[in-house]
Parts: C-alpha cells; structure tokens; sequence
C-alpha cells in the first residue's frame, strides 16, 4: 500500500484528511483528519490540530492531537498541547508541554 | 518507520485517500494519487497520477498529468498530458505535450514560438481545405467571412490559436452546411402577414 508523504521540503498550509498513513516530514498548518496512523518524522513540523487513530511523534507537534488509538511522544520530540487519547506513551527525551486526558470512557 | 525513511526519501507521496484542501509549497517533486485542492507550487515536478485529483492553481517545473486537473498550470520547463490524463484549464508552458488520447479544455501559452518551426505545419491543412469550401453553394455572406479569416495565414493562426490552439476546432469550421434558407422564409412570412391582417382588421 503506497503510503502518503510529506516530504521534508513540502509546506502545506490547510486541511490534510484521508483513510491512510500519513508520514510528516515536511511543514504542515492547518489541520490533518485521518483514520490511520500519522507519523510525524524527526524533520517533520506540525502547526495543526490533529485527529486520527494513532499518532507517533519524532518531530515538532504545536496543536491539539485527538487519537481513537495511541499517541506516541518519541524521543527527541517537542509536543506543545493538549493530548487526549486512551493509551498514551511519553519516551525519555521527549519534550512536551500540555494537558494528557486518557479518559476511557470516551471511546 | 526505517523502511519507510528508505521508500520516501525526497519525494512526496500524497496517496489515494488523501484530500489536501488549501496551499502546498516546496522544493521537490510531487506525486499524487489523491486529490490536491486549492494552490500549489513546486521548484520541482508535479505528478498526477491516474487516480489523483487536482482542483488548484498549480506553479511547477514540470507536470505529467495523467490524472484528472481542473484549474491553470504554469510550468517554467514542460507540461504533459498522457493519454489517461484529462484537464480544463489554461496551460502556461514553453513545451506542451498533448498525447492522443489525453482530454483537454482550456488555453494553450507557450509564450514566444520558435520562428519557422512551427507555422508552415499549421498553415498546411488550411490551404488543402480551402478550394472545397468555394465548391460549395454558399450564401454571400459566408465567404466573405471566411476568406477574410483565412487569406493571411499567420494572422489566422495566430487569431487561431488563442481559443486553444486545436487543430480539431479549427477543421470543424469549414464542414458546417449552409441552413436551407430557401423554402423557409416564403411560408413564415405568408403565415405572419396573414395574422397581422387579421389583427388590424379587428
């Protein structure tokens, strides 16, 4: 399955959404819908509120990120915002500033 | 994710079911297979691919177009149409390439034409039509309009080229039939007196 990539000088600014993975290497503004997983790479930078199933982090996240699934903080990765999702996992390293809601109810 | 790295280094993929609704720039080539909406803008090559949709204004190097792009582009180098590829829109290039099969409405700018390459083909097709439109019974007013197109055949080609430059458009022209103008009149005419007649005497 051909997979969707932001590559690392590709600057979107506006609305992404879809019912694939998304890989972030490049800048995105705006907001990014999906129902996969979206991976945002170590030169990614995301200016965007984000909903989606799973999300793993290794770059730089300014937004709110809303996950049916799993968030992942990586190593190395700065987080600034709220994260709401069921499972939630913060490596060491990683940097992040925000408010974790891992109410399961909500699912 | 490493596998992943190696796959997508330096190029970017928007996949099948991605909508990307707003502005994208950048520095490397571009392929789409989902739909792109809005603007984009590339240093670089922009493809779009069977299955890709792009509804945006659209500044590139190149584009291959196989998909489905509805609004201008403006290349610096080459913009192709294959022949699965479909567009409405105007196209700014210094090459155009427009395979058969390829469907495509809008204008064509290829900015200034290299003298002498390109003219005499063009002019060709005009000449060869010519004589069977005087065969035809025409009426008057007719040929004066087609022989004032068409006597100068660069003025023609260029006044031609500006709705799109297809030779199609231009072939179809001359094969039009002159409306039988003859057994009409007379009747509607006759038919409309009569009313009026009838209208004044009341």
């Amino acid at each position: 399955m051909a997979n969707t990539v932001i590559g690392s000088s590709i600057v979107i600014d506006g609305e992404i959404s879809g019912d694939e993975d998304l890989v972030i290497q490049g800048t995105v503004k705006g907001k990014i819908s999906l129902r996969e997983s979206l991976f945002v790479e170590g030169s990614g930078v995301v200016e965007a509120d984000i909903e989606t199933q799973n999300v793993e982090i290794a770059g730089r996240v300014t937004g709110n990120i809303q996950a049916t699934d799993k968030v992942e903080l990586k190593a190395d990765c700065r987080v600034v915002g709220d994260v709401k999702a069921p499972r939630i996992l913060i490596a060491d390293g990683a940097s992040f500033k925000g408010n974790v809601d891992m109410d399961v109810k909500e699912r | 994710m490493a596998a992943k790295d190696l796959v997508a280094s330096g190029n970017t993929v928007i996949g099948p079911s991605i909508l990307i609704s707003g502005k994208l720039t950048g520095d490397e080539d571009l392929t789409v297979r989902g739909r792109v909406e809005g603007e984009l803008s590339l240093t670089r090559t922009l493809i779009v691919e069977p299955s890709g949709v792009v509804k945006a204004n659209v500044t590139v190097k190149n584009a291959v177009v196989s998909g489905v792009v509805v609004g201008n582009i403006q290349a610096s180098e080459s913009v192709e149409l294959t022949h699965e590829g479909r567009m409405v829109g105007d196209i700014r290039a210094p090459r155009v390439i427009i395979v058969d099969g390829a469907s495509f409405r809008g204008r064509v700018d290829m900015g200034e034409l290299p003298p002498g390459r390109s003219l005499p083909e063009r002019t060709t097709p005009r000449t060869q039509l010519r004589p069977t439109v005087r065969s035809l019974p025409a009426p008057p007013p007719r040929p004066a309009a087609a022989t004032a197109a068409r006597p100068s055949s660069a003025a023609a080609v260029a006044s031609a080229r500006k709705p799109g430059g297809m030779p199609g458009i231009v072939r179809g022209e001359p094969a039009r039939t002159p409306p039988p103008v003859p057994p009409a009149p007379p009747v509607v005419a006759a038919g409309a007196k009569k009313k009026v007649v009838l209208k004044k005497k009341k």
